[in-house]
């Protein structure tokens, strides 16, 4: 909200300038967004009248005109398309600067001297753009000067309003929270009663008292249709932000920013008998003053005639009903609609107005008697007519003042851990709200009734507390109970992982967790978790794996020059059940490019391949401490490559195996879509990879060892991980370590077959292991080799 | 006889040490060792030749001789140790490197700047006896909002811009707040209700975690990141929260900063407060803010959200709410990156540019 200081001012003194007057609202949790100075002082501008206007002699746009501005008359020449005899008008005098920079001397136009300018708005810094002439009104004082009489030594305090304090959007509301937060003197309206001169009424039929405990309209017959809003209200509008229209709407549109009433006003002659305040029938249609058509659901609070309805209750009003410029008799709403019925009406018919915005928040309900009576005052006053007496259709229930609220001095002093002074508290009540009674340091609150956030102690000890300043809290620190915040050892952490991965040259990405529908459906088959209200359409649908999000942000630096990338991330995967929703933590990575960044010193650097992956994997994965190593099998994702593809899968310690994720290279055909190659990809479930073996002591063997080689012809088609299985099996305890150390094929291989090159470590736990003792071992590995998996020694 | 012998123990002497003098491999001189000292070198052959002298002369001629050898033998041996030297200074300067050519091996990565604010947030909190709490991102209303006292229609659900979740029946898009729509938590405090209603004070948790908001421009991108502060027991203060929150900025940026707190409005706290650091950008030597853009002249930056928690929110899990009291904060974890780190924009977080990760290490 944004409120004009000049305006603030005719209703609270306080001996403050404007930024302090900010500063104690931003203190307040009124928090202004900024100071703005309107213009500020102007010197030698003055309000002139129009003597004489004559066509320029040489220039067709050009008026020669007489200007009198009180002690002289002025030739000057102006090219505005709306000067005119007798027009008001502010006056640039010789040496006047404006607030744009342009200093006024004495000039020629095409050949006719020019004593001075006549200005526009936009030249005295009221708008962005003028048409024309600012047109003053006529009763403008002339030689008065310009500044004093548009106040333009004003400022505009931007304040933005939390939807607790719906009381403060209005220059009352900020002006009796001034009063409070400063002790300022408070001069609120004097609003008298206008006594009616007709007796025409308009009959108010109140259905839904629920939801609009209040109604008031009065009829005001024989309006001016040449009346225009005065200057100076139009200046106050603009000055809050509201485009000045037509006296009524102007008129009702002043008071909701002076009062905070949000009000309305219908053509009398365009009304079908009478006003009617009910809940809206499921399709009924209204076209709106925006012109927009609504379709109305069935729960929505309308003001209708007898035939249709002609407002959305608090929110807009109805084309067909409203006032133009052939208008003369009018209807003046002015209603209390409940917060209730006002909340979500304007998001669900995409209708955000200052009225309902207002009416979200809460109006005060003892409003609406003044705002009628105020806006009739200002019709009167400026557009004429007769006002008849204001029809009220109430519903006291609705309008009672609301229950009191206890509050006690030692539970302000606990909560906000500060010494308090009971008088200064009972001062600080009373300054908020009329009725406050209290002994011994316990009061009972009454709140205003434009209080809606005030229900329950804490709302109090928030008040007490913002108007004696939360820079007067102390500060203290809370002795804290130790909590088991250790983590178990059960698990290893995210950031361990996260350390062994930046230790391998991976780099970590945060990736959006909503990805495109499409890109999904290349990774997963699984319907993924969508959204109803999607930012856009390739962020509708939560991801089931990390990889899209991975693939996107690989994509993105491969497209700007690097050709070495190694992505991880570590965040939720989202799932599905039904209605029940489920989330994975996991971890993912994607890798391109060489396997070491190259370098001097090493054969020009080969490209990562799966065994590079596979064994950042298991380093990373190690850390958990389980005996047995990761198992990988072959696999099948629709996302990988199906010759390089492998489950990871976890042997725990009762046998049981869980598959924890998958490593692969990335499809052909995904890799052609992204325009890349040789991308790999892993994707693992935190939830269980994690888990962790507690390392338990064994004595370690003091016998020596021995090591032996061997090599062995095998089909190409075995996995070597089956003869490293089966010769554990087969040499027991005594097979300390077996290490693979080549894979040939090639000359002096046949085809079909592969050369596998072992290394082995043998010992006892008990005894040295002799020579006879390791040949007799390798001689009982070799005919395994031989007979379970028809191996031929390589000589 | 004596004179003879005399003179050719000294040419013998001239010439090993011509011979030493002239040498310039290490095999030469042990080849002059042999020739001269070995078993038939020519000052053995001379010691031979002691029958020929008188008796009397012999131990005179003796000593002549051992001399002579001990002079030859201290001569090879310097000379020996002289190209020895020679040697190995050849070797060294022949196995000299660039030590300035670059290392060789596998570089480092790098954690994410998120990644990494978010844990000095949690060691800091940790370390003054903070836990860790985690809750769902698919979240219920009920938890989100509603426990939060954030009733539906609530004019406080319009400043969240909350994702909704399509739910089994297709097309129902439960947007409207009823009971059972699920949402993208679109802040971490879900996890005080499920933490309050799961445990009993003493609480003192945080926690952090993904949130969402449907609102993408300059300075708001639809996901980012919160940690979320709770704080339960008896006697718990507003002076608590204010001293808590001063330790944690004040470890968090490192420096001795002013912190201010303004009246604020959410629905689960009440008293609320928004919390300012005073600027750290244009802070002179004594800490006092000069202004400057980034506070806008103000001297002030807003950091966070808190409060006391709500009377309403407590009911809602069952806490007796005059026997305990607590506060509750929330954070923007890239907030406070961009202000540690001097990130200007938002929205570099999330392209995943190598350029801007790199420069985190």
């Amino acid at each position: 909200m944004i409120i004009s200081e000049q305006w603030l001012r005719d209703w609270v003194r306080v001996d403050l300038n404007a930024q302090e007057i900010a500063d104690h609202l931003t203190n307040a949790g009124l928090e202004v967004d900024g100071v703005e100075v309107v213009a500020g002082p102007i010197d030698k501008l003055v309000v002139g009248k129009v003597l004489t206007v004559e066509k320029h002699p040489d220039a067709d746009r050009l008026n020669c005109t007489t200007v009198d501005i009180g002690t002289e008359v002025l030739n000057i020449v102006c090219g505005a398309a709306n000067v005119r005899q007798d027009l008001m008008v502010a006056v640039a005098t010789i040496g006047a600067k404006l607030p744009n920079g342009l200093k006024i001397k004495k000039a020629k136009v095409r050949g006719v001297e020019s004593i001075g300018m006549l200005c526009s708005a936009s030249e005295l810094g009221l708008e962005e753009n003028s048409a024309g002439l600012i047109e003053l009104d006529a009763d403008a004082e002339i030689g008065q000067r310009v500044d004093e009489y548009l106040a333009l030594d004003d400022r505009l305090i931007d304040i933005d309003l939390t939807p607790n304090r719906g009381d403060c959007l209005s220059v009352q509301g900020i002006a009796r929270e001034m009063k409070v937060l400063a002790d300022g003197s408070y001069h609120p309206l004097d609003i008298q009663p206008i006594e009616s001169t007709i007796d025409d009424t308009i009959e108010v039929d109140l259905d839904d008292s629920v939801n609009c405990p209040r109604y008031l309209g009065r009829v005001i017959k024989g309006i001016s249709q040449d009346a225009t809003t005065p200057l100076w209200m139009q200046e106050r509008l603009r000055r809050s932000g509201v485009r000045p229209i037509s006296p009524v709407v102007d008129i009702t549109n002043y008071v909701m920013i002076e009062l905070g009433q949000p009000m309305h006003a219908f053509d009398l002659a365009k009304l079908n008998e009478k006003i009617v305040i009910r809940q809206s029938t499921a399709g009924e249609k209204i076209t709106l003053l925006d012109e927009t058509e609504a379709t109305l659901d069935g729960e929505t609070l309308v003001i209708a005639d007898s035939k249709a309805p002609i407002a959305i209750a608090g929110v807009m009003g109805g084309l067909d009903s409203s006032i133009d410029d052939s208008t003369t008799n009018i209807v003046l709403e002015a209603a209390h609609f409940s917060r209730k019925s006002a909340s979500g009406k304007a998001r669900r018919y995409g209708l955000h107005t200052d009225s309902s915005f207002r009416f979200e928040r809460g109006v005060d309900p003892q409003l609406p008697p003044q705002a009628i009576e105020r806006a009739t005052e200002l019709v009167l006053e400026i557009c004429g007519g007769d006002a008849g007496p204001v029809v009220e259709q109430a519903n006291q229930n609705g309008l009672n003042s609301k229950p009191a609220v206890e509050i006690r001095l030692n539970r302000l002093v606990s909560l906000l851990g500060m010494p308090l002074d009971e008088a200064e508290v009972g001062d600080i009540l009373n300054r908020i709200a009329d009725s406050v009674v209290g002994e011994n340091g316990v009061w009972q609150f009454t709140p205003p009734s434009y209080r809606f956030d005030i229900e329950r102690e804490a709302d109090l000890v928030e008040e007490v507390a913002r108007v004696k300043g939360y820079d007067n809290i102390p500060t203290a620190l809370p002795r804290i109970a130790p909590r088991s915040i250790a983590a178990s050892e059960d698990r290893i952490s995210a950031r361990q992982v996260r350390q062994a991965f930046v230790a391998r040259d991976y780099r970590e990405a945060i990736t959006y967790s909503f990805i495109d529908p499409s890109v999904h459906q290349s990774f997963s088959d699984e319907a993924p978790v969508e959204l109803a209200n999607p930012l856009a359409d390739n962020m509708a649908v939560m991801r089931t794996s990390l990889l899209p999000g991975l693939m996107g942000a690989l994509q993105f630096n491969a497209n700007r020059q690097h050709d070495r990338i190694r992505f991880f991330e570590i965040g939720a995967s989202y799932h599905k059940d039904g209605n029940v929703f489920q989330e994975q933590q996991r971890l993912a990575g994607v890798v391109i490019g060489a396997a070491q960044a190259t370098q001097w010193g090493i054969a020009k650097s080969q490209k990562v391949d799966f065994f590079d992956i596979k064994a950042d994997l298991e380093a990373v994965l190690a850390l958990t401490g389980h005996k047995t190593p990761i198992i990988f099998n072959e696999f099948e994702h629709i996302a990988l490559h199906p010759g390089q593809c492998s489950s990871l899968i976890r042997q725990e310690a009762d046998g049981n195996q869980i598959t924890i994720g998958y490593l692969g290279r990335l499809h052909p055909s995904l890799e052609k879509q992204y325009g890349v190659d040789n991308v790999y990809a892993f994707e693992i479930n935190l939830d269980v990879a994690l888990n962790a073996h507690l390392p338990a002591f064994e004595v370690m063997s003091r016998f020596p060892s021995i090591k032996r080689d061997l090599s062995v012809l095998i089909s190409e088609d075995l996995a070597v991980a089956k003869v490293l299985d089966s010769l554990r099996d087969e040499l027991g305890e005594a097979l300390v370590k077996v290490e693979l150390f080549d894979v040939y094929r090639g000359q002096g291989v046949a085809d079909g077959s592969k050369s596998i090159s072992l290394s082995l470590v043998l010992q006892h736990r008990d005894r040295t292991m002799t020579d006879e003792d390791a040949t007799s071992l390798m001689g009982d590995a070799l005919s395994l080799l031989e007979t379970k998996w028809s191996a031929t020694l390589r000589s | 006889m004596t004179d003879s012998l005399d003179s050719n123990l000294r040419n013998i002497l001239q010439q090993a040490k011509d011979a030493i003098a002239a040498s310039e491999k290490p095999a030469q001189l042990e080849e002059l060792r042999v020739n001269y000292l070995g078993k038939k070198g020519e000052l053995t052959n001379q010691l031979k030749q002691i029958g020929s002298l008188p008796h009397e002369e012999r131990p005179k001629f003796g000593d002549k001789v051992n001399a002579v050898k001990q002079e030859v033998a201290q001569l090879l041996n310097h000379k020996k140790a002289e190209l020895d030297a020679i040697v190995l200074a050849a070797a060294l300067a022949a196995e000299k490197i660039d030590v300035t050519l670059p290392g060789r091996g596998i570089s480092t990565g790098g954690i994410h700047p998120v990644t990494r604010t978010m844990q000095r947030i949690e060691d800091i909190f940790v370390a003054m006896g903070f836990g860790i709490a985690t809750g769902p991102e698919i979240e219920d209303d009920f938890h989100n909002f509603e426990a939060l006292n954030i009733p539906p229609e609530h004019p406080a659900r319009a400043m969240h811009d909350t994702f909704y979740v399509k739910t089994e029946s297709g097309d129902v898009a439960v947007e409207d707040g009823s009971e059972g729509s699920h949402l993208l938590r679109t802040h971490t405090s879900p996890v005080q209700a499920r933490y309050m209603l799961s445990e009993k004070p003493p609480i003192n948790i945080i926690a952090p975690g993904r949130v969402y908001r449907c609102d993408s421009d300059v300075t708001h991108t639809p996901m980012f990141h919160q940690v979320e502060g709770l704080m339960v027991d008896e006697g718990i203060s507003f002076a608590d929260l204010k001293g808590v929150l001063t330790h944690f900025l004040q470890q968090f940026f490192e420096t001795e900063l002013k912190i201010r707190l303004r009246p604020s409005y959410f629905p689960f706290t009440e008293p609320s407060a928004e919390v300012d650091i005073s600027c750290v950008f244009c802070a002179d030597d004594h800490g006092e803010p000069q202004g400057c853009r980034i506070c806008k002249h103000t001297g002030w930056i807003e950091v966070l959200g808190s409060g006391m928690v709500h009377p309403e929110v407590f009911k809602h899990v069952g806490i007796d709410s005059e026997k305990y009291t607590g506060f509750a904060f929330g954070l923007g974890v890239e907030r406070l990156t961009m202000l540690r780190y001097g990130v200007t924009d938002l929205r570099l977080f999330f392209d995943n540019d190598l350029t801007f990760l790199e420069q985190f290490k």
